[in-house]
C-alpha cells in the first residue's frame, strides 16, 4: 500500500492531466468546432472561444455563467447572447462589487454580487447619467464610486457590442433580415433607393460602428489584415457590393442556434471554417490551436495539482512521512510539467518570450519559484521544498487568473515593447529575481511558524537557513542582471540607461533589500531569526515592485490602474507585517 | 593616536556603513518614487539624487535647513566605503576575485551616475515631414536671445539663459546701441488673451505681443516643462523704447529698432546647434489592425553633413536609434496628425560606463557563488531518512 501510493496518485494525475486531450463530442463538440473559428479583436487573429472567453472574464470574473439548464461555456453563452438575448439578460453576467453602485440601482448587496441585465434594467437610466458625470473626471481623480461606475457601465457597453457584432437583428432571424436587405435591393427603381433600404443601411451602419471584433475574412484581393465586420458587409451589399462570404453563413448559425438546431450550427461552423481555411489558412489553424490550448486549461489543473501537493506536504507532517514527501516530490514535478507545457504553449501561440505583460510575469513568477523549490527539494528531501513550491505555484497561478481579467493576456505589445531580444533577457532574469525573494520569503515563513509552532529542531532550522540564505544569493545575482539589463534596454531604446522611473526604482528597491539583506547576515548583524524576518519583508518589497509602482500611474511602465489590485496588495503586505511579528513570540513547545 | 586613525579607517570600511549607506539609498529611492506624483520625475530626481542634501524648510523663517542626506552624499558614502572595503577589509586574493569584481563594477556604476548627472544632455529635435533642422531644444532650460540680422551675411545671435534674468536686472553688450532692463520675470508662467471690456491694471508690456496679452504665474516642477517669462524694457540712448512681454510658450520673435537697425528678441527653449542637419523624409505611425495600439513608429530621415560631405538616409525607430557625433536621436514623440515627429537627442559621454559596470558585476556575482557552491553541504540532508 505504502509502496504503490506515490505511483497511484501520480498515474490518477496524469489521467486528470490528460482528460483534456479527449476531443468533445455532441453538443460540446458542435459548440467547439464554433469556438475554433477565427476572428479579428484587439489587432491579433484568435478564435471565438478566446473572445467569448475573455468577455464573460471581464464582465463576471469567471469563465463559465450558470443557466437554468446548467453551466454555460463562453461559447455556448455567446451564441446565446446574440441568438437568444430575452434569455440572455435573465443570467447573472455581471459581477458588482461596489456597494454604492447597487444602491444606485436599487439593489441590496446582501443579495449577492452577481446580477443580470434583466435585474439591473430599471436603474440603467440612472448609471448611463452617472457614468456621463464620471467620465468628465479625470481617472486619477475619480473617486471610488466613480470609478466603479465607469467600470459597470463599460461591462454594459461590451455585452451590447458582443452583441451587435454578429446579430443582424435585435430579435428574431438573421437570414430574413438578408432576405429584406435583397428585396429592398430590388424594391428599388429608377427614382433611386428604396425608403426601406435607407433604413436598413442606417441599422447596419450603427451595427458597424459596433462591432467589438471583426468575424469577417479578408477577401483574396485584401491585406491579410483587412477584416471586416457583419455591419459593414452588409452596408456595402446595401451600396450594390455583392454580400462578403461568411455574412450568410453566420446568419445560418445562429438561426440553427435559436432554433435548437444542433445539425445547422455544425454545419454553419463547418462552412464558416473552410472559409477560412481556403483564404487564411495559417491564422485560421492558429486560432484552432489556441482554442484547443483554452481547453487543455494547463494553469487551471496546474492550480488543482498544487493543491494536491499542498495537502500532500501538510499530511506528511503527520504521519508517513516519506512516502508523503516523495509523492508531493512527484506530483509537484508533474505540476510542474504542466505549467512549462503551458508557458511554452503560450511561446508558441505568440511567437515571443515568455514574459510579456503583467499576466505573463505572474504565470512565470510561480513557474520559475517551482522550479528553484524542485530543486531544493532534491537536494534537501526535507518535503519543505515541495510545499513552499507548490503555495508559490499556486498563489501566482491565482493572481494570473484574477489579472486575466483585464481582457485579452495574449494581447498586442506596445510599440516601445516589442523587442523579443529584451523580452527574452531583461524581463526573464527580473522576473526569476521576483521568484527567488518570494521563495526565500516562503521558506521564512516555514522557520518562523515551525518555530512559534515548536515544530522545527535545530537541524531543520539550520537546513532552512541554508536554503534561504543560498535563495537569496540566486535572487540577488539575477535581480542586478534583470536590472541592469533593464537600464541597457533604456539605453537603447530612449536613451537614458536610468531615469528613476517608478518601475526601475521598484527593481533597484529589491536589489537593495537582499544586498542588505546579505551583508546584514555577513555582518553577524542578523542570525537564524533576523534573516528570516528580512526575507518574509523581501517579499512586501517585491510585491510592492511588481504591483505598487503601477498603482502610482505616472512613468513608462505603467500598465492601468488596478483598484481591485491595490486592496489585495494591502491585505497581503499587512499578513506578512504579521508574519514578521511571529518573530517576537516565544518559542512554542510543540506536541510531546 | 594611531589606534584612532585605524579606527576611523576600520569604521569607513565596515560592513555597517554598507548598510547604513544601503539604508539611505533604499529610503531615498522610495521617497524619490512616491514624491514623483508631486514633483514630476525630473523634479524629484533633481530634489533626491542630483543634490547633496535635502533640505526642509523652517516654518515661518524661510529657511532652509539640511535634514537628510541626499544621493550625492550617499553616492558618496558607498563610494568610499566600497574603496576602504577593497583597499583595507577584502583581500586580494584568488578566493576573493569575485567580491572585487562586484565591488569594482559598483564602483563604476556609482561614477556612471555622477558623470550622467552631471554631463549628459537631454534635448528634442521636432521634424515636420519636409522640414530639415540642425538645431535641438532643451526640455529644462530657456533662453533669451537677441538677433541682429543687420549683416546679410551672417545673423548675430546673443544667448542669455533664462534662469539668469531677475526682476531689476540689466543687459548689456559691448556690441549693442541698447541695453535692456528686466522689470519682472516669472520662472513660470502662463499667458492667454487679455479679455476685453474688464476692468484690469493695464499690462507692464506697452509694445509687441505682451500688450494683449495677460500673464498668470504659474507653479513649476511637474513632469510638463515650465514656460518663463519676463517683462523686458529697451533703452536705447537715454531713451525708453518700451517694455515688451517675452514668454517662452510665444514661438514669435518680437521687432525693435535703435538707429535704423532691426533687432529682435525671443525668449524660447535653449538650442543646441549642430554641424550637420536632418530632414524628415516620412514618418510612420503604424497601429495593429482594428485598434488604436501602436505598432511601431519611425522616421525616415536624412543626414547631411557639409562638413564631411556625407548624406545619407537613416531610418530612426523603436529601439534603434540614430548614434551620430557622439549624439544619439531615438524617436519620442508625434504629432500633428502623424506628420510631426519629435526625436529625443541625447549626449551622455558616460554611457559606456554602466556596460562596463554591468560585464565586471555579473563576472563577480557568478565567480563568487560559484565558488561558494563549490564548498556548500546541505545541512540535515541526513535528518531527512529519519521516520522511514
Amino acid at each position: 500500500m505504502k509502496k504503490a501510493f506515490p505511483w497511484v496518485l501520480l498515474a490518477a494525475c496524469l489521467l486528470y492531466v490528460l482528460s483534456g486531450f479527449r476531443p468533445p463530442s455532441g453538443k460540446d463538440g458542435v459548440l467547439a468546432s464554433v469556438g475554433r473559428l477565427p476572428v479579428l479583436q484587439g489587432g491579433r487573429v484568435k478564435p471565438l472561444d478566446t473572445v467569448a472567453r475573455n468577455a464573460l472574464m471581464s464582465l463576471r470574473g469567471k469563465q463559465s455563467v450558470t443557466s437554468p439548464a446548467g453551466r454555460l461555456e463562453p461559447v455556448a453563452w455567446l451564441l446565446d447572447q446574440v441568438a437568444d438575448p430575452g434569455s440572455a439578460d435573465e443570467l447573472k453576467v455581471f459581477r458588482i462589487d461596489d456597494p454604492d453602485v447597487l444602491g444606485l440601482l436599487g439593489k441590496r448587496a446582501e443579495r449577492g454580487r452577481y446580477w443580470s441585465l434583466g435585474e439591473l434594467g430599471g436603474g440603467l437610466h440612472e448609471l448611463e447619467a452617472q457614468a456621463e458625470r464620471a467620465h468628465r473626471v479625470e481617472p486619477a481623480f475619480q473617486t471610488r464610486f466613480e470609478k466603479a461606475v465607469v467600470t459597470l457601465y463599460d461591462r454594459i457597453g461590451i455585452y451590447f457590442r458582443l452583441r451587435r457584432t454578429l446579430a443582424l437583428a435585435e430579435r428574431g432571424s438573421s437570414a430574413a433580415v438578408i432576405a429584406e436587405l435583397e428585396a429592398a435591393l430590388k424594391a428599388g427603381g429608377k427614382k433611386g433607393p428604396a425608403p426601406k433600404l435607407m433604413e436598413l443601411a442606417q441599422r447596419f451602419g450603427m451595427l458597424a460602428e459596433q462591432s467589438y471584433f471583426l468575424p469577417l475574412l479578408p477577401a483574396a484581393d485584401e491585406a491579410p489584415e483587412a477584416w471586416t465586420s457583419v455591419g459593414a458587409a452588409l452596408l456595402d451589399a446595401a451600396g450594390g457590393a455583392p454580400l462578403r462570404p461568411g455574412v450568410r453563413e453566420y446568419a445560418a448559425l445562429l438561426d440553427a442556434h435559436r432554433g435548437r438546431d444542433l445539425a445547422g450550427v455544425e454545419a454553419a461552423a463547418r462552412a464558416l471554417a473552410a472559409l477560412a481555411e481556403a483564404r487564411v489558412p495559417g491564422a485560421a489553424r492558429k486560432a484552432s490551436r489556441e482554442a484547443f490550448f483554452n481547453r487543455l486549461a494547463p494553469f487551471s489543473k496546474g492550480m488543482a495539482l498544487y493543491v494536491v501537493v499542498l495537502l500532500l506536504a501538510s499530511f506528511s507532517w503527520l504521519g508517513w512521512k516519506p512516502t508523503l514527501r516523495d509523492s508531493a516530490f512527484w506530483v509537484l514535478s508533474l505540476a510542474f510539467l504542466l505549467h512549462t507545457a503551458g508557458l511554452l504553449a503560450r511561446m508558441v501561440l505568440e511567437g515571443r518570450p515568455p514574459v510579456t505583460n503583467l499576466y505573463s510575469s505572474a504565470v512565470f513568477v510561480g513557474w520559475g519559484g517551482v522550479l528553484l523549490a524542485l530543486a531544493l527539494e532534491r537536494l534537501f528531501r526535507l518535503g519543505i521544498g515541495s510545499a513552499v513550491g507548490a503555495a508559490l505555484g499556486f498563489c501566482s497561478l491565482l493572481i494570473a487568473h484574477h489579472l486575466s481579467m483585464s481582457g485579452d493576456t495574449m494581447e498586442m505589445m506596445q510599440a516601445v515593447l516589442d523587442s523579443n531580444f529584451w523580452l527574452a533577457t531583461h524581463v526573464i532574469t527580473i522576473t526569476i529575481g521576483y521568484s527567488s525573494v518570494f521563495l526565500a520569503g516562503a521558506l521564512a515563513h516555514v522557520y518562523l511558524f515551525g518555530r512559534v509552532l515548536g515544530r522545527s529542531d535545530a537541524p531543520l532550522r539550520k537546513a532552512l537557513t541554508q536554503m534561504t540564505y543560498g535563495i537569496l544569493c540566486f535572487a540577488l545575482l539575477f535581480t542586478f542582471i534583470g536590472t541592469v539589463l533593464g537600464g541597457i534596454w533604456a539605453d537603447q531604446s530612449w536613451g537614458r540607461f536610468w531615469g528613476w522611473d517608478p518601475k526601475e526604482n521598484g527593481a533597484l528597491l529589491i536589489l537593495l533589500w537582499v544586498a542588505i539583506i546579505l551583508h546584514a547576515r555577513r555582518a553577524g548583524l542578523v542570525r537564524e531569526k533576523g534573516l528570516m524576518v528580512m526575507a518574509v519583508f523581501g517579499n512586501i518589497v517585491t510585491a510592492l515592485s511588481w504591483f505598487g509602482v503601477n498603482m502610482l500611474g505616472i512613468g513608462l511602465h505603467s500598465y492601468g490602474f488596478m483598484d481591485q489590485a491595490a486592496l489585495w496588495l494591502a491585505v497581503f503586505t499587512s499578513s506578512q507585517v504579521v508574519v514578521m511579528a511571529l518573530a517576537l513570540l516565544p518559542e512554542g513547545r510543540g506536541p510531546k | 593616536m594611531k589606534s584612532r586613525l585605524r579606527r576611523w579607517r576600520d569604521a569607513l570600511a565596515s560592513m555597517e556603513l554598507t548598510l547604513a549607506a544601503l539604508g539611505l539609498l533604499t529610503v531615498l529611492v522610495v521617497f524619490c518614487t512616491l514624491d514623483q506624483v508631486n514633483l514630476g520625475t525630473h523634479g524629484a530626481v533633481n530634489k533626491y539624487f542630483r543634490s547633496f542634501l535635502l533640505y526642509a524648510v523652517i516654518p515661518g523663517t524661510g529657511w532652509a535647513i539640511p535634514v537628510f542626506p541626499a544621493g550625492g552624499f550617499t553616492g558618496l558614502l558607498l563610494v568610499v566605503n566600497l574603496v576602504s572595503a577593497l583597499a583595507y577589509r577584502i583581500p586580494l586574493r584568488w578566493s576573493k576575485a569575485g567580491l572585487w569584481f562586484i565591488h569594482v563594477g559598483l564602483i563604476l556604476l556609482v561614477a556612471g551616475e555622477v558623470v550622467t548627472g552631471a554631463f549628459s544632455r537631454e534635448t528634442h529635435m521636432s521634424l515636420d515631414e519636409g522640414g530639415t533642422s540642425n538645431f535641438s531644444e532643451s526640455l529644462h532650460e530657456d533662453e533669451l536671445v537677441i538677433v541682429d540680422r543687420s549683416d546679410p551675411a551672417a545673423d548675430q545671435v546673443f544667448s542669455i539663459p533664462a534662469a539668469a534674468l531677475a526682476d531689476g536686472k540689466e543687459l548689456r553688450d559691448p556690441a549693442w546701441p541698447f541695453s535692456l532692463r528686466v522689470k519682472a520675470a516669472f520662472p513660470s508662467a502662463e499667458a492667454g488673451p487679455r479679455p476685453l471690456g474688464e476692468s484690469l491694471p493695464p499690462s507692464l508690456a506697452d509694445q509687441g505681443l505682451g500688450a494683449g496679452l495677460i500673464l498668470r504665474p504659474a507653479p513649476e516642477g511637474t513632469n510638463e516643462a515650465s514656460q518663463p517669462a519676463a517683462f523686458v524694457e529697451v533703452e536705447a540712448a537715454g531713451a525708453r523704447l518700451g517694455t515688451w512681454l517675452l514668454w517662452s510658450g510665444l514661438a514669435a520673435e518680437q521687432g525693435f529698432s535703435v538707429a535704423g537697425k532691426p533687432y529682435s528678441m525671443v525668449l524660447r527653449k535653449r538650442r543646441r546647434y549642430y554641424p550637420f542637419s536632418l530632414t524628415l523624409k516620412d514618418f510612420t505611425h503604424e497601429v495593429y489592425p482594428g485598434t488604436e495600439i501602436p505598432k511601431n513608429f519611425s522616421s525616415l530621415v536624412r543626414l547631411a553633413n557639409p562638413g564631411s560631405g556625407e548624406e545619407r538616409d537613416v531610418l530612426i525607430y523603436m529601439n534603434h536609434p540614430l548614434r551620430y557625433m557622439g549624439q544619439t536621436f531615438y524617436q519620442a514623440s508625434y504629432g500633428k496628425g502623424d506628420t510631426l515627429s519629435i526625436l529625443q537627442v541625447v549626449q551622455n559621454p558616460g554611457w559606456l560606463l554602466p556596460y562596463i559596470s554591468f560585464l565586471l558585476v555579473c563576472a563577480g556575482l557568478g565567480v563568487h557563488f560559484v565558488l561558494e557552491l563549490l564548498k556548500f553541504k546541505p545541512a540535515a540532508a541526513q535528518s531527512a531518512e529519519e521516520g522511514r
